[in-house]
């Protein structure tokens, strides 16, 4: 038997994926008329959470309880017809069709057999309406901006009129205004009966908005509370957990001569940017998702157009108008999405290692592939990364397994500059550590990394210095030591709200 | 014992049992197969259509598709008859010339197609049309007959005792398979098709490539132009009907991925031959022309379609093992994939 007052509640929910255990016996009741917060940092299973109520994934362990009776939500389709909406982080929106088919999409008003596209124009602007947006219902999604498409993506999720919201990251993209109405409609639609799950990790935010708290770290839920009953600072330490500096010291090799100099930069989404980062050397950049970090690592790898400003290797100035030519003048990414954009599922680990050098793999003009096994062994071993690799595709590998893959392939390259894009991202807290060993590796070799990464402990304990991205501009660089956790936290996080 | 087992998991096991299944079904079932005369003949038809499965399959690890190459072969049939015949230029200038002309054709696709950003399956579809249609504007719709003497030997003639197409086949799949195995290109090929993001941030050009690939295709088009027009001393724009896809299912039936980053070229020979086998085999059942073209297409359909359902053939194949073995071996279950592609 469910607690018959809630009208969904999740019991000792556990979900894995290869390598992460994402979802860890979690317990959560989700009550009517209640906005319910979810926080917790990159990688700590909101997400999968959000998706297990939304049917996307299925726990491999405990039961949901819909009105006190148990269900099995098998798929999307089935959490609707329960009576669940969803916001996703990443857009669901058809990008060829029009506002008002995609928020009735599936569900089109008919008069008959024929579409009534009259009633679905005038409904897509009432729902666009209450969120105050000014959008024209027959525009096509391809023409708006993101944070238009996020607002169509909102108003679809609330048109719905469900029993529960989940709103995953549903501010990304928004500016101050945007989220002030957005949470204004939320209160209302709470107050309407609506159960509402807020995923967030801006806590000035979530303290804005929701009734209750509750907090995952690693796939735990290790806290839950209404919100009067808890501050700031003890949802930031229960989001954190143990300090990274005591399990891990970093290496500090002598710094070198500055490595990468960046002066002035600016482009569509940055400005003002300047820095220099020394031959081994890390660089963290903080700063909450929207901030413009990754927009700073994309104009140094030549994806994003530089407007203004120059940038520097060794002294030399570099044209970045590409990826090859990042690469040229030896600067490496390391994308955050390591599946989609780092890894070849059709190579085992060595040619996953050497592929950004075959040159020292080379006899000759051939490959030599017994140079190439032995070269990159001795890599992996190093790297204490899992034996399989040496025969088996890099997908059947952990997620902390891949990520030192694709870390060794930039220690066996000859990069001198190396953009880290969340390099722990969903990956186990174990392997976090081995990672962190590799960083320690590649910068005694003299590589400057410029580090981005959402979790802030590991941020500050890693990196030599720290520099906080908000909307689009550096605002502080701090050594290290000299700038606590609850600062970068506050610094970072605290623009939207309070400080517009 | 042990070299056996490992023989089993090399990408090549396969397509060669499935061809050999295929043989001895043939070899079972008529007479006339196993002759001497029916050997020479399923090899003369297979070696050029072999010679194009190369380019194919090179295309399809770079997750792109080559549908010109029947097309391309034509018209390198009928530049090189006349270009003979009506011109008068020496016969090796000849096919100097046609080849170079065809590798300059499969750049035209490579570089629409990935620098053009035009998909290659729509390019190749204009280019298949428009080289046929140059090959009949050339000769005005009707074959060159009886080009040169010096054709028909660079087909019939054998090399220490070896029919010159077998040795032809043999260099030019060695030559490919060393070059995919053991160069940088060969392995970029490899690393565009199964990744191009991570390729392109490796450092990869992902658009030369991809366009190398064409361009190799289009070498391999116009030497199966020339060797078809030597072994018929004639020049027609009717040659090569169908190649291109003929060759597409011998690289998939090989275990090629239309996908990309999966595929081995010793193993499209296999698929090549299975296919040719299969023609004979109906051939010498006397069954009707049409229905070979119907068996044909049955065949590539269903070779997509096991290229596409991999993972779930893999998991019931797996599933069905352990059941027997009593053990709990875990299937490749997670979504398409198969392991160690380059060697």
């Amino acid at each position: 038997m469910g607690d018959a007052d809630a009208l969904w509640e999740l019991r000792d929910v556990s979900k894995s994926f290869p390598g992460v255990r994402a979802l860890d016996r979690v317990t959560l009741r989700l009550h009517e008329s209640q906005i319910t917060a979810l926080v917790g940092e990159n990688g700590s299973g909101k997400s999968t959470l959000a998706k297990c109520l939304a049917g996307v994934h299925h726990p491999d362990e405990g039961e949901l309880y819909h009105r006190g009776e148990r269900v099995e939500v098998r798929d999307p389709a089935a959490a609707r017809a329960r009576g669940v909406a969803v916001f996703y982080q990443e857009s669901s929106l058809v990008s060829s069709l029009t506002v008002a088919e995609n928020i009735f999409l599936g569900r089109l008003p008919r008069r008959g057999p024929i579409v009534d596209w009259a009633a679905a124009r005038r409904e897509a602007a009432r729902a666009l309406d209450r969120l105050s947006v000014s959008i024209d219902p027959s525009r096509m999604v391809s023409e708006l901006s993101v944070a238009e498409q996020q607002l169509v993506e909102i108003a679809k999720a609330m048109s719905e009129r469900m029993p529960l919201l989940v709103l995953d990251e549903p501010t990304a993209a928004l500016g101050p205004d945007e989220i002030r109405r957005l949470h204004e409609v939320i209160r209302l639609l709470a107050r309407q009966g609506t159960s509402m799950l807020y995923i967030s990790h801006r806590l000035d935010e979530v303290f804005a908005v929701a009734d209750q708290i509750a907090i995952l770290r690693d796939g735990r839920l290790v806290g839950s509370a209404p919100k009067d009953r808890i501050s700031i600072r003890e949802v930031v330490r229960k989001m954190i957990g143990a300090d990274v500096e005591e399990h891990f010291v970093r290496d500090r090799p002598e710094h070198g001569a500055p490595r990468l100099v960046v002066r002035g930069l600016r482009t569509p989404y940055v400005r003002d940017i300047s820095f220099s980062v020394a031959a081994g050397e890390i660089l963290g950049l903080g700063g909450v998702i929207g901030s413009g970090r990754t927009r700073i690592a994309r104009a140094l790898f030549g994806i994003d157009r530089i407007l203004e400003g120059d940038v520097s290797v060794d002294g030399r100035p570099v044209h970045l108008g590409s990826p090859d030519d990042a690469i040229s003048a030896r600067i490496a990414l390391l994308p955050e999405d390591r599946k989609a954009d780092g890894l070849f599922f059709n190579f085992s680990g060595p040619p996953n290692i050497s592929i950004a050098n075959l040159a020292a793999v080379k006899r000759g003009p051939l490959l030599s592939l017994a140079r190439e096994r032995r070269r990159t062994g001795a890599l992996m071993d190093k790297l204490r990364v899992d034996r399989r690799a040496g025969d088996v595709s890099v997908r059947y590998l952990s997620g902390g397994n891949q990520q030192k893959i694709v870390l060794g392939r930039w220690l066996f390259s000859d990069a001198k500059v190396l953009i880290l894009d969340e390099p722990t991202q969903g990956i186990d807290v174990g392997a976090k550590y081995e990672v962190y060993g590799v960083m320690n590796e590649l910068t005694k070799r003299g590589i400057s990394i410029l580090l981005i990464s959402s979790d802030y402990p590991e941020l500050l304990a890693i990196s030599d210095r720290v520099a906080v991205v908000r909307q689009g501009r550096i605002v502080h660089v701090a050594d290290k030591g000299s700038l606590a956790e609850h600062e970068l936290v506050e610094m970072a996080a605290t623009d939207l709200a309070k400080g517009a | 014992m042990d070299r056996i087992r490992r023989f089993f998991r090399t990408p090549v096991a396969g397509p060669l049992l499935i061809m050999l299944l295929v043989a001895i079904g043939v070899a079972l079932s008529t007479e006339r197969f196993l002759s001497r005369q029916n050997l020479m003949n399923v090899w003369l038809q297979v070696s050029i259509i072999a010679i194009v499965a190369i380019g194919a399959t090179i295309v399809i690890l770079t997750a792109q598709i080559d549908l010109s190459s029947g097309s391309l072969v034509a018209l390198a049939s009928v530049i090189l008859a006349g270009l003979i015949k009506k011109i008068g230029v020496p016969v090796p200038m000849s096919i100097f010339l046609v080849i170079g002309m065809a590798a300059v054709l499969g750049l035209v696709n490579g570089f629409f197609s990935s620098y053009g950003r035009i998909p290659s399956f729509i390019f190749t579809l204009g280019t298949l049309a428009i080289f046929r249609g140059l090959a009949f504007l050339y000769t005005q719709g009707a074959p060159i007959f009886s080009v040169s003497p010096q054709l028909n030997p660079l087909f019939y003639r054998t090399f220490l005792g070896m029919p010159l197409p077998f040795v032809y086949v043999v260099v030019l799949y060695a030559a490919a398979w060393a070059y995919l195995r053991y160069t940088e290109g060969g392995r970029n090929i490899y690393a565009v098709g199964g990744n191009q993001s991570a390729a392109r941030l490796s450092g990869i050009s992902v658009n030369r490539v991809r366009t190398k690939a064409f361009v190799i295709a289009g070498l391999m088009s116009g030497l199966a132009g020339v060797l078809l027009t030597a072994r018929l001393d004639s020049g027609s724009p009717n040659y090569g009907q169908g190649y291109e896809l003929t060759a597409i299912a011998a690289a998939v039936i090989g275990g090629a991925s239309l996908f990309g980053g999966h595929g081995n070229v010793i193993a499209t020979l296999f698929g090549a031959l299975t296919i040719v086998l299969v023609q004979n085999g109906l051939n010498l059942h006397g069954v009707p022309a049409a229905w070979q073209e119907i068996a044909l297409g049955a065949i590539i359909a269903l070779a997509v379609g096991v290229d596409m359902w991999r993972a779930d053939i893999a998991q019931v194949m797996g599933r069905l093992v352990a059941n027997r073995r009593g053990t709990a071996e875990a299937p490749a279950s997670e979504s398409r994939d198969r392991v160690g592609t380059t060697r």
